[in-house]
């Protein structure tokens, strides 16, 4: 969350010859980041990211006293002005109307509030643009003391008009589902149930707690009288109420981080000197102040030597206490030492010595503490790990001129392969189109080819998970290689080619193909288990998926070393006529078996029913010579005709 | 006989590297290996060779016709070469090998783990549909946080496991240091006794309810872990350095912040200074940076392992301290390019035009 403040607001409550360029680098090196310094007329606007820890730091009064301690441990003298604050005593002694207020506890944990009398009129200058820079419209006076207080105690403020509400008691509870209200905006919203309303003697909700007034019980030009009131409410509260009606309001999102309620009391009688300042207003009722259960802050106790081995350089004890006493902390120091007790706006943030650790080293200064590089862990590594093979299979289709896509895992009813009842589903989609955990990559990859109609010729791939449900457990990641070749005569030779090209490269040959007519497919093994398959879609279309996880199973470095022979080899090309029927493999696996000299057969040309074989021919032992090859070649011919009535032209 | 054979080579060799001329080597070709040449002379003595000799003899002959061969057929072309300059056309594009393209995403992994792998970190892998004990539970997050709303991270249509939650899309790389430990914590009990050490790094999808122009549901994060006895903020700030330096180029700098986050105390937020403006916040013209927040551009979050972090998986915090730092692929490689990408989905639109482009 963000603030924005003006220097010269930062300063009623902060004494320093600090610039404000100074200011801001202090502030972002070792307090809250300050994203924006920017010049404004005379003065200066700070744009403040504050962490959802730190709610203390959304008002000015709060980061100025921050400020003073960051400024004085870099040597910059500083020093923080507190808001002055009317007596207590002083105001609850009038009387006049009286409200009573029904609390329930559990839902709010303290409730400050007072009627005044005031008068409806513009804010002075300096009030609005005040507001205006911190980003905050101004309205009328009314409803501008409560955003500046809220600015500068830093906790939210509401005023409802005492006169419309007309009520002796307000009843805080929680509000059941389907109950209506209409918010101070005109908007009108259906409760869904467990939020917090506050009804009148009518039973009329008149407020929603900590998220926005409503539009029956707001302030008006014609106000007379106001309720002006401060509550502390129950934070998970406030976020799922606000969350579920979208309603993002200034005062919510202070609400919903636990802001001290020890404020709520600084807040109304800030307030009231305020409304009697630029509201002519007067207070007509003895002061509301309902707090149960106050807040409880924690002792908590850390060594000099566990704070010296967490930030890396040594700290004397004393210096550390001196920081935490500059935050507000109350420090001693026993031994080697030292207890604190955190001030309430800090009590829902520091609970344990690495909280304390943390104030002390921010102080102290990050960039105080050196760089190093941790130890080197005496582990033996193994390079060809899954990244590995990974990293050397989308390269190699790199160069072979495949374009590598990232598709969701996410995917709409229509991609999802099998029944969609088992699919692992998202309870909370974003969408229809990212509904199911994807167990299937191809379908992804026919929309990125359908997404880029304008290109003829299509060469993508992508290395991602596939999601398998399992019973009762995480579903199994399976990696998956999957890609699309669609272009002008597309041909499956050329895919089968890919494949067979990555997998030798991987180190896995001895490849086994065999067709599935089912789905027009060919199925690659390696030892009788399945590696993947290339499929046959349309004419232009072929695709291709690998089980990836199998691959990386029999990928291996290792490399064979074969001998050389000698000898030189003999090579000779043969043509065999065949049916179209015979399978190539077969024939070529009939020809290595004939003998032991024939080291190599490939397929060099096919035309009609003729085939044409390169073979080599090398011994170990000998020069060949044509004598050698001419009963091999014979074996060869009656083999192939024997087996596939096969004859060589 | 195998020596003269090596000597006539030499002289043959030295011969045609001398000359270019045409005539010449067609001169050199017919002494050396014309039908009368040197060679034939020479191997008329190969009877006279001891009969187990000759194969090996035989074979270095081979060789020797072989290298004289392609010395006179290279020097050949080189002196065609020449001629051939003026009719070469040499604007003609050339006949490219294909060439297609890794992901962005992919390149910056890739260089992201080389960067990490250089200073000791081991990179590993982890679930991305995870139980909710490994992405919040154990690390620290309280039961009411806005992180586990319905609003910020996808949660799985499944019966919640009586011990670990929910079935959820695990929203950062974290749930990653859980898995670490506690795997580190069990190797060690079942045998080694050696105290532990980690440095790990942990790449991987990751997913959060929200898509707009700076927002993907599927994301990437890296998340480095560092479980030692000794291990301290400096020992952060070192390898905050050192990626910085490695990643973004030696000139920038890095510096550590104040943050908040449930599983590390003290929490970081991490930046680098800003490469447009130099870290200034200004461009020479005076003009604010549009690129970075005063001078400087957000990394990402880190911090030191929270103690009820290590409690969790099973280690001692009285013993063991570390640091973790979870960061965004995505961001950082637009950070570096910089890269005015408007809206971050592109990414992932897998428009082929886009693609090609890296």
């Amino acid at each position: 969350m963000n603030i924005q403040i003006l220097d010269s607001w930062l300063r009623d409550h902060l004494k320093t010859k600090a610039t404000p360029k100074q200011i801001a680098s202090m502030l972002s090196l070792s307090s809250v980041s300050v994203e924006r310094l920017e010049k404004q007329k005379n003065d200066w606007l700070y744009d403040i990211e504050v962490t959802t820890n730190r709610p203390d730091l959304m008002s000015v009064v709060g980061l100025a006293r921050e400020t003073a301690t960051v400024l004085n441990a870099n040597r910059i003298e500083a020093s923080f002005k507190s808001p002055q604050l009317p007596l207590v005593k002083t105001a609850s002694r009038r009387t006049g109307d009286v409200i009573v207020i029904n609390n329930d506890p559990k839902l709010v944990h303290r409730v400050c509030a007072v009627v005044m009398e005031v008068k409806v009129k513009n804010s002075p200058a300096i009030i609005k643009d005040r507001l205006e820079a911190t980003g905050i419209r101004s309205l009328n006076n009314l409803i501008d003391v409560t955003n500046y207080v809220m600015r500068v105690i830093g906790h939210p403020t509401h005023v409802f008009d005492f006169d419309r509400l007309n009520t002796k008691t307000l009843t805080i509870r929680e509000s059941k589902a389907g109950e209506k209200i209409l918010t101070l905006d005109k908007k009108s919203h259906t409760l869904p149930g467990g939020d917090i309303v506050a009804t009148n003697d009518a039973g009329e909700i008149v407020d929603l707690l900590g998220i926005m007034g409503l539009e029956n019980s707001v302030v008006t030009n014609d106000t007379k009288r106001i309720l002006f009131f401060i509550d502390n409410n129950e934070p998970t509260h406030m976020r799922k109420t606000s969350m579920t009606l979208s309603i993002r309001s200034e005062a919510v999102v202070l609400n919903e981080k636990a802001i001290d309620p020890e404020l709520a009391i600084d807040a109304l009688l800030y307030g009231i000197a305020l409304f009697e300042e630029i509201a002519d207003g007067k207070v007509v009722s003895p002061i509301v102040d309902i707090y149960p259960k106050k807040v409880v802050v924690k002792e908590i106790t850390v060594s000099e030597k566990q704070i010296n081995t967490v930030i890396g350089v040594q700290i004397p004890l004393k210096k550390s206490a001196e920081i935490l006493k500059g935050l507000g902390f109350a420090v001693t120091i026993h031994n080697d030492s030292l207890t604190a007790t955190p001030p309430t706006f800090r009590a829902h943030d520091m609970e344990i010595p690495e909280d304390l650790i943390e104030e002390i080293a921010r102080i102290y200064g990050y960039h105080n503490i050196p760089s190093l590089l941790p130890p080197l862990i005496d582990k033996p590594s193994n390079i060809y790990d899954a990244l590995y093979w990974e990293n050397r299979t989308k390269n190699a289709l790199k160069y072979w001129g495949f374009t590598e896509v990232y598709t969701y895992p996410m995917i709409g009813k229509e991609l999802y392969h099998g029944d969609i009842k088992d699919a692992i589903t998202i309870a909370n989609p974003l969408s229809e189109d990212m509904v199911y955990m994807r167990n299937t990559l191809v379908p992804s990859l026919l929309e990125v080819t359908k997404k880029n109609k304008n290109h003829d010729s299509i060469q993508i791939f992508e290395l991602a998970n596939v999601y398998i449900p399992r019973h009762h457990d995480l579903p199994n990641e399976q990696p998956v290689l999957a890609g699309v070749v669609k272009k002008p005569r597309a041909s499956f030779y050329e895919v089968k080619g890919v494949i067979e090209q990555l997998l030798q490269d991987l180190g896995i040959t001895d490849l086994v193909w065999t067709p599935d007519t089912t789905d027009n497919s060919a199925v690659v093994h390696q030892n009788k288990e399945e590696l993947g398959k290339i499929r046959i879609l349309e004419k232009h279309v072929i695709v291709f998926s690998l089980d990836f996880a199998k691959v990386l199973e029999h990928a291996t470095s290792t490399k064979k070393y074969q001998p050389l022979s000698k000898y030189p080899a003999l090579v000779e090309d043969l043509s065999v006529v065949a049916s179209g029927h015979v399978l190539t493999g077969d024939i070529i696996e009939t020809i290595q078996k004939q003998n032991a000299l024939i080291r190599e057969v490939t397929l060099i040309d096919k035309y009609k029913d003729t085939r044409t074989f390169h073979i080599v021919y090398q011994s170990y032992q000998k020069n060949l010579t044509n004598q050698d090859i001419i009963p091999i070649r014979e074996k060869v011919a009656q083999a192939l005709h024997t087996k596939f009535s096969a004859t060589i032209k | 006989m195998k020596e003269s054979l090596l000597r006539l080579k030499n002289s043959a060799i030295s011969l045609i590297l001398d000359t270019n001329n045409q005539d010449e080597l067609e001169e050199l070709r017919i002494q050396f290996l014309g039908r009368n040449g040197e060679l034939t002379q020479l191997l008329k003595g190969l009877p006279k060779v001891a009969k187990e000799d000759r194969p090996e003899v035989g074979r270095v002959a081979n060789e020797v016709k072989q290298i004289i061969e392609n010395a006179l057929m290279q020097q050949g072309s080189a002196a065609k070469e020449q001629k051939i300059k003026t009719t070469l056309d040499v604007t003609e594009p050339g006949i490219r090998p294909s060439l297609g393209h890794t992901h962005l995403v992919t390149q910056a992994i890739t260089e992201i783990t080389e960067i990490f792998e250089r200073i000791g970190f081991s990179r590993v892998r982890y679930p991305e549909v995870e139980w909710d004990w490994y992405a919040f539970t154990a690390l620290n997050f309280p039961d009411n946080h806005p992180a586990r709303d319905d609003w910020e991270t996808f949660f799985i249509d499944h019966k919640p496991d009586p011990k670990k939650g929910t079935m959820l899309l695990t929203p950062h790389t974290s749930s990653g240091q859980i898995r670490e430990m506690v795997s580190a914590v069990k190797s060690q009990t079942e045998g080694q006794k050696a105290p532990i050490e980690i440095k790990m790094l942990n790449i991987a999808k990751t997913y959060r309810r929200q898509s707009d122009v700076s927002h993907t549901p599927m994301f990437h994060q890296f998340e480095t872990l560092v479980i030692g006895q000794n291990i301290s903020i400096a020992h952060l700030k070192g390898v905050l350095d050192y990626f910085v330096k490695s990643y973004f180029g030696s000139k920038r700098t890095s510096r550590i912040r104040p943050y908040h986050f449930q599983f590390t105390e003290p929490s970081f937020e991490t930046d680098v200074s800003c490469g447009v403006c130099d870290g200034k916040g200004n461009l020479p013209n005076g003009e604010a940076c549009k690129m970075c927040k005063e001078g400087w551009l957000e990394l990402g979050g880190a911090g030191m392992v929270h103690p009820n972090v290590l409690k969790a998986c099973g280690l001692d915090p009285k013993k063991y301290s570390g640091f973790a730092s979870g960061w965004g692929v995505e961001r950082v490689l637009t950070m570096r390019e910089g890269m005015q990408i408007d809206d971050i989905r592109l990414l992932y639109a897998n428009d082929l035009d886009f693609l090609k482009q890296f």
